[in-house]
């Protein structure tokens, strides 16, 4: 029996031999592709840069190889988007004008600057102080309105950063959602308010200090001037008002919904905020490879493919995990997400030499990094009708399979996608971890609110996510190929099917809410991939608070500061609880035994 | 079988709600655990669909793996399926209505044998209000009912026809095809149904119909039906083995405790494989014919793990598997080089338990056997 058992084996090994091959031809491709976006040479594929150029016509020359074509009516395969960059300050001013005479006029970067979504406006006005400027929807029915018995059109409002620093944890998780200073200039212009002046209360951390000029991308202003001004800059205003300001702080900090705002005697600010927006082009490359079979009849005649090709650039503009040591090199982005592009490139050339009875749409996005901008870009003015489109697959960080695992998210926008899962499983043969969820941070996000059915393929955060040690030596290329040939599979399958599958709506779990919690430093790197009952670290930062407080990749964080965690959105939302540089009680388990440490969250500039 | 067990022990342990159950199968960190490693390599789930499936036997030739699944919208009951290795898709070969279990592949022909409810004129009606509970988002424990209009049929895949090969009153199901294609072993629970039972054994049926479950044999064409096993206590899980003889698990009269027996085609020279002090089932040779692989809650009442034991039981189990929640019904492939098991590690979709599939270690299964130490004795 155990020759025969024996015999059978080679058999078996035999039979695997033939394919291999093949995908060993596959694999040095695709080596090739992740080496090359990754190269020094391209940057770290910043959005709008030279790298990004260069990526793309990379690209471009791999998708002419394969025989992919520029979209129908289109001549090329670049579609161009436009977004902000980034913004400065071009110079903005408060001045303070007294009623009995006399003015004063603050300006400077660190004096006063303008809220990088101001607009460039001037604006006059009384002024009247809305304590926090928080107001909670009624649907929430919780009863906190910083505006409660003010009026403030026509007035400039003078509002705290951050929320109620005494206020218990309940209200504290709550306001939190509503403490972005966006949501807090969205509130004074809807109240008919000209202008916002934000103040860093000495109770606060960053105390005193002006906001930095954020990062963002919003390509309009917010209709309202607002801008924060220094503790120096703003005493003036409290002198008029005859009160401290830690003193006016302290009350607020209670969170007690009663206490209210205030007008200020005596005085009229003109603020003139100047935001120069620097506004850049971003290509997201699309091609497609035609049909071999007439589409009369053939219900969506179109499949889509796609993987954002951006990356950090060398991390300046936000979204960097460098530790300081690292800071400012180059983010090779090998993981993320030259291995997403590489297996879209390899899907488009598998699938090049098969009968196709739909149109393949490959697309390699841009400006994922920044915020999908490249796919929202392609879904506001589809070049193709979103309706036809039977599916979309999307690939974002597929370089890391470990044990032969492979997350698919978004399952639930289709009841047909298990099945073509399972299908193509077979032969792929990987242990799939399946999440219905849709609502991930990568363009599949695009798609699910256009409505499309859709998947995205990812194999698990790091501990070099979002640094420039993402290289492309760390690519795991045996099952990166495997990825593309299951997700070859789904399409040929999708392809063939006489049916498009129907788009499910998924709710989303829990609103995201207010980014408040960005303030604080953990130097945790959630394993979004997870399902695991609480939250499991796929790494933590070098020297982060988290390292720190001897947490490591693996670990399973199950309570923090008294509140339970069985998922990210737990964990999103007990950080905002806490308090920068006060220790916090945080349960994990290591393996099967339960632990106890202590994390004390620092700043996040 | 297998799958039915678990169902049982939650229906006998009230403590046991099948939601505990559920959470109780948390899976997994992304690290494999190492332990499995040693027998265990490139484990991959392999069927995705539906809310569950289980119970995948090999076609003789390795090439298909016929399982139950729940994957019908209009049926929230198993139906059976069969899965093609080479091309990836997969057929449904049970009727369609009903509710089905324990399918096997007749060895020399173009059978599948499994057992069905689909000729119960109320079949349809049971679907429709399963399908209205669920509808309703109430929850409530699962148990496996050992629906008494239960029989075994075997299904042509040439002609389609279905060949009903039992008739008898009271669940039979759990069957296996001798190596020869030309017998069936299976277990029955007509005992409760064919006699006046005394007021006792009439509670008995009413609070747990599988204490009736006996081992029964009989042709392929359904004929010759005879009586194995006479012992208080759900006996089932019942196999051939490569050397003629028949394996089983039977459970004590408390319904918690199981162990591996075989015996003879005819009922005698029955020895006890495994003295585990657990609930140790679902055995299945390994195609070598040198050792058994079974489940056994031996580490935790709700933590079923694989192990395996030597064919003659002169040792103590092996642990095989090690990842926390439910992992069962072991079945080695023909040619003994892979093991297809069904797991409740995913999570997500479908985690009730899904089929999955990975490479067998076999020297390494043969050495661990080897160092094992000798079986303690845990009956009285």
């Amino acid at each position: 029996m155990k020759n025969s058992l024996r015999a059978s084996l080679l058999i078996a090994l035999a039979a695997v031999a033939a394919p291999h091959a093949q995908s060993t031809a596959v694999q040095s491709r695709t080596k090739t592709q992740v080496e090359t976006l990754a190269a020094d040479k391209f940057e770290g594929r910043l959005t709008g840069s030279p790298g990004e150029k260069l990526a793309a016509d990379y690209i471009i020359s791999e998708l002419k190889r394969i025989g992919a074509k520029p979209l129908p009516g289109l001549t090329d395969f670049r579609m161009p988007f436009t977004f902000t960059a980034g913004s400065k300050d071009g110079g903005t001013t408060m001045t303070i004008t007294r009623d009995a005479g006399g003015a004063q006029t603050f300006t400077g970067a660190a004096i006063v600057q303008a809220l990088s979504f101001s607009d460039t406006v001037e604006a006059t006005g009384r002024v009247v102080f809305a304590g926090y400027g928080l107001v909670v929807p009624e649907a929430q029915n919780f009863g906190y309105d910083s505006y409660a018995g003010l009026e403030v059109k026509d007035k400039i409002v003078v509002v705290f950063r951050y929320f109620p620093e005494d206020a218990d944890q309940k209200t504290r998780a709550i306001l939190a959602r509503y403490a972005d200073l966006r949501y807090k200039a969205q509130a004074a212009r809807q109240r008919g308010a000209k202008g916002m002046i934000v103040i860093t209360g000495p109770n606060s951390p960053n105390a005193g200090t002006v906001v930095p000029m954020s990062f963002d991308t919003a390509i309009a202003g917010s209709g309202i001037a607002a801008a924060s001004v220094s503790g120096d800059a703003f005493a003036p205003i409290m002198a008029a008002a005859g009160k401290s300001l830690g003193a006016v702080q302290k009350e607020f900090d209670s969170g007690n919904p009663h206490v209210a705002g205030f007008a200020i005697p005596g005085i009229t600010v003109t603020l003139k905020t100047n935001v120069i927006r620097q506004q850049q082009t971003g290509n997201n490359v699309v091609a497609y490879l035609p049909a071999t079979t007439p589409l009369t009849g053939v219900v969506k005649p179109w499949v889509a493919v796609g993987a954002h090709y951006d990356h950090l650039g060398r991390g300046t503009t936000g979204g960097s995990l460098a530790g300081k040591e690292e800071a400012n090199a180059i983010h090779h982005g090998a993981d993320d997400n030259a291995s997403g592009t590489a297996t879209v490139l390899a899907i488009g050339e598998a699938l090049s030499t098969q009968p196709r009875k739909r149109h393949l749409l490959i697309a390699l996005w841009s400006g994922e990094e920044l915020g999908l901008l490249g796919s929202a870009a392609f879904v506001a003015k589809p070049p193709v009708p979103l309706d036809a489109l039977a599916g979309y697959l999307n690939f974002d960080m597929v370089g890391r399979v470990a044990d032969n695992k492979l997350t698919v998210q978004a399952t639930g926008t289709s009841a047909m996608w298990p099945k073509l899962l399972e299908q193509a499983n077979i032969a792929a043969g990987f242990d799939l971890v399946l999440q219905e969820d849709p609502y991930q941070p990568t363009d599949v996000g695009s798609f699910n609110t256009a409505s499309v059915a859709c998947l995205t393929f990812f194999t698990g955060a790091h501990q070099e996510y979002h640094r420039p040690s993402d290289t492309a030596d760390k690519i795991n290329y045996e099952d990166l190929v495997r990825v593309g040939e299951l997700a070859s599979g789904v399409i040929k399958r999708l392809m063939d099917s006489p049916e498009a599958p129907l788009f499910t709506k998924v709710e989303q779990k829990t609103e995201t809410g207010g980014r408040a919690g960005l303030r604080l430093f953990t130097g945790t790197i959630p394993d979004y991939a997870s399902d695991v009952k609480g939250l499991l670290l796929g790494g933590v930062i070098g020297g982060g608070p988290a390292e720190q407080a001897g947490l490591a990749k693996g670990d399973v964080v199950i309570e923090i500061a008294g509140q339970s965690i069985t998922n990210i959105y737990d964990y999103t939302f007990a950080l905002e609880l806490l308090k920068i540089g006060q220790p916090a009680k945080v349960l994990y388990m290591r393996g099967s035994e339960k632990r106890e440490t202590s994390l004390t969250p620092a700043a996040r500039k | 079988m297998p799958d039915v067990l678990t169902k049982r022990v939650f229906a006998a342990v009230s403590l046991c709600s099948a939601a505990v159950f559920l959470s109780a199968a948390v899976p997994v960190a992304t690290q494999a655990p190492t332990g499995e490693r040693t027998f265990l390599s490139r484990v991959r789930r392999l069927t995705v669909e539906g809310k569950r499936a289980g119970e995948g036997y090999w076609s003789p030739d390795g090439k298909r793996l016929v399982f139950q699944s729940e994957r019908d919208p209009a049926n929230p009951f198993y139906q059976i399926f069969v899965l093609d290795f080479a091309t990836g898709d997969t057929k449904r070969v049970s009727p369609g209505m009903g509710k089905t279990t324990c399918a096997f592949f007749r060895p020399g022909s173009d059978e599948i044998m499994f057992g069905s409810t689909h000729l119960d004129p109320k079949s349809l009606q049971y679907q429709k209000d399963e399908l209205d509970f669920r509808a309703s988002g109430k929850e409530r424990r699962y148990a496996w009912d050992y629906d008494p209009e239960m029989d075994i049929f075997a299904y042509s895949e040439k002609t389609g026809a279905m060949k009903q090969l039992t008739t008898a009153k009271g669940y039979d199901a759990e069957g296996g095809y001798s190596p020869d294609g030309q017998w069936i072993v299976f277990s029955s629970m007509r005992d409760a149904y064919n006699r006046t039972l005394s007021p006792a054994e009439q509670k008995q049926l009413t609070l747990d119909a599988s204490f009736f479950a006996e081992v029964y044999i009989m042709k392929a064409d359904g004929t010759e039906q005879k009586r194995l096993t006479d012992w208080a206590g759900y006996d089932g899980g019942t196999f051939f083995t490569k050397d003629g003889r028949i394996v089983w698990r039977h459970f004590e009269e408390n319904g918690l405790i199981a162990n591996v027996w075989t015996m003879k085609p005819d009922g005698t020279d029955k020895r006890q494989i495994t003295d585990f002090a657990a609930m140790s089932w679902a055995p299945y040779e390994h195609p070598s014919g040198e050792y058994f692989v079974f489940a056994s809650n031996k580490l935790g009442f709700e933590n079923f793990e694989v192990f395996m034991v030597d064919k003659a039981g002169i040792k103590e189990p092996v642990q095989i598997t090690h990842t926390p929640g439910f992992d069962g019904l072991p079945v080695p492939s023909p040619d003994g080089t892979q093991m297809a098991f069904t797991s409740a590690r995913a999570g997500g979709p479908g985690s009730a338990g899904q089929i999955y599939l990975a490479q067998w270690n076999h020297e390494a299964a043969m050495a661990a056997l080897k160092a094992a130490p000798p079986r303690k004795a845990n009956t009285k």
